[in-house]
């Protein structure tokens, strides 16, 4: 049995996993994919000690510093439960039961003293008429991955946070033009990047709009829109990136506490209400979604684990 | 065999694609799509979307990164 099973392999998961490698705990990391959203997210400028990388490259930089320390790394297995063995309250401390599917489709089961789940966020979708049609005929929601394919197109970008400015930054070095639909009056990004789209000249930001629908044949062709006087618009765009907000992945686990957003509800030291069971990074309620933020929450959250194991096991 | 990926430069799961096709010594030829409008039309004639990574394997499509899809298509276990 491991002492430790990490779920999710991004900045909390392998900084956690680093931590309870030099603890040398016995245990290994499950997960659908290596670096998550993070290996989404283009550009990065904000990882202390590297002035600029991207997300495919730090998510390769945790995987090798993962592996440095001889972290083993199971990817393409989907986790679908995690169950205490024994009841929750005795003497023993509890035992975790994790199992999912393989990416073939066959099953697996693990067991394990403690858990820490790691297995951040997907991306919002807008619940729009022709959104789950042309997803991948002209709707996105990773600009990153195809932004490149709309090359002298116009295009619209959906949102109004962070990930949404930067998807209109990278697409107007791309595209021939980029709308910016922002159902608010203003945005909640950096101001750093607020600015850089403010400026360019090939984007325009259409304010109080709500995306209503997505028209097309076998690609998409157009967006349509309303504006805060309720009068519909047609824009002509051949690409739509979604970039609205992300949702925890947080829907495997029964009896864990969740927040009204599904948000794993955890305190300062990563505890779950199921005591053994810890959790990390974006798929919990701490604040504010950041890369640095996830790396020292795992790790926080591991020192938790320790803790725990020498207490109660 | 001949093994097609159509990729885009910033692409995590075409690059994550890449290694595994390295990890495991299959050789194959990449088409990117940014930078060849004519990868991109054949991409297109080939899928119907938009999406990247594709994986042309012996004329057989993968869309997606879709591990156990392309190990099976490979002849891999």
């Amino acid at each position: 049995m491991y002492d430790l099973i990490i779920i999710g392999a991004s900045a909390a998961g392998i900084s956690a996993s680093i931590y309870a490698a030099r603890r040398r705990l016995n245990f290994k990391i499950i997960t659908a994919d290596i670096g998550g959203e993070v290996a989404t997210s283009g550009e990065i400028e904000n990882w202390p000690g590297v002035i600029h990388t991207n997300g495919i490259d730090l998510a390769d930089q945790f995987r090798k510093h993962a592996e440095a320390n001889k972290v083993v790394i199971e990817s393409d297995k989907w986790v679908g439960d995690i169950k205490p063995a024994r009841p929750a309250g005795g003497k023993e401390g509890n035992i975790f039961v994790v199992s999912g599917k393989n990416s073939g489709g066959s099953v697996f089961e693990e067991k394990a003293k403690t858990v820490l789940v790691a297995t951040g966020v997907h991306p919002r979708q807008l619940t729009i008429p022709g959104e789950k049609e042309f997803k991948n005929k002209g709707v996105s929601y990773c600009t990153v991955c195809d932004g490149p394919l709309f090359g002298g197109q116009a295009v619209a970008v959906v949102g109004g946070g962070n990930s949404a400015l930067e998807s209109a930054i990278m697409l107007a070095d791309i595209a021939s033009c980029v709308y910016v639909i922002n159902k608010n009056a203003y945005f909640k990004g950096e101001k750093v990047l607020i600015d850089k789209v403010s400026k360019n000249s090939k984007v325009e930001i259409i304010y109080e709009a709500k995306t209503q629908n997505i028209l097309g044949d076998n690609f998409v062709n157009a967006l349509e829109y309303q504006d805060k006087s309720d009068q519909m618009h047609k824009l002509n765009v051949k690409g739509i990136f979604v970039h609205i907000g992300q949702i925890p992945n947080s829907g495997f686990i029964p009896g864990i506490e969740l927040d009204e957003v599904k948000q794993i509800k955890v305190n300062m030291r990563g505890e779950t209400n199921m005591p053994g069971l810890y959790a990390a990074g974006d798929v919990t309620n701490i604040p504010y979604k950041q890369i640095v933020i996830a790396a020292g929450q795992g790790v926080a959250a591991l020192l938790s684990v320790v803790d725990y194991l020498n207490r109660n096991h | 065999m001949i093994v097609k990926i159509y990729t885009t430069p910033t692409c995590a799961y075409c690059h994550a694609e890449k290694e595994f096709f390295k990890e495991n010594n299959i050789a194959f030829q990449e088409r990117d799509v940014f930078a060849d409008a004519a990868a991109r039309q054949e991409m297109i004639d080939k899928t119907g979307q938009l999406g990247v990574p594709v994986t042309d394997i012996d004329g057989k499509i993968v869309v997606g990164f879709d591990k156990s899809k392309i190990k099976e298509l490979l002849g891999l276990k």
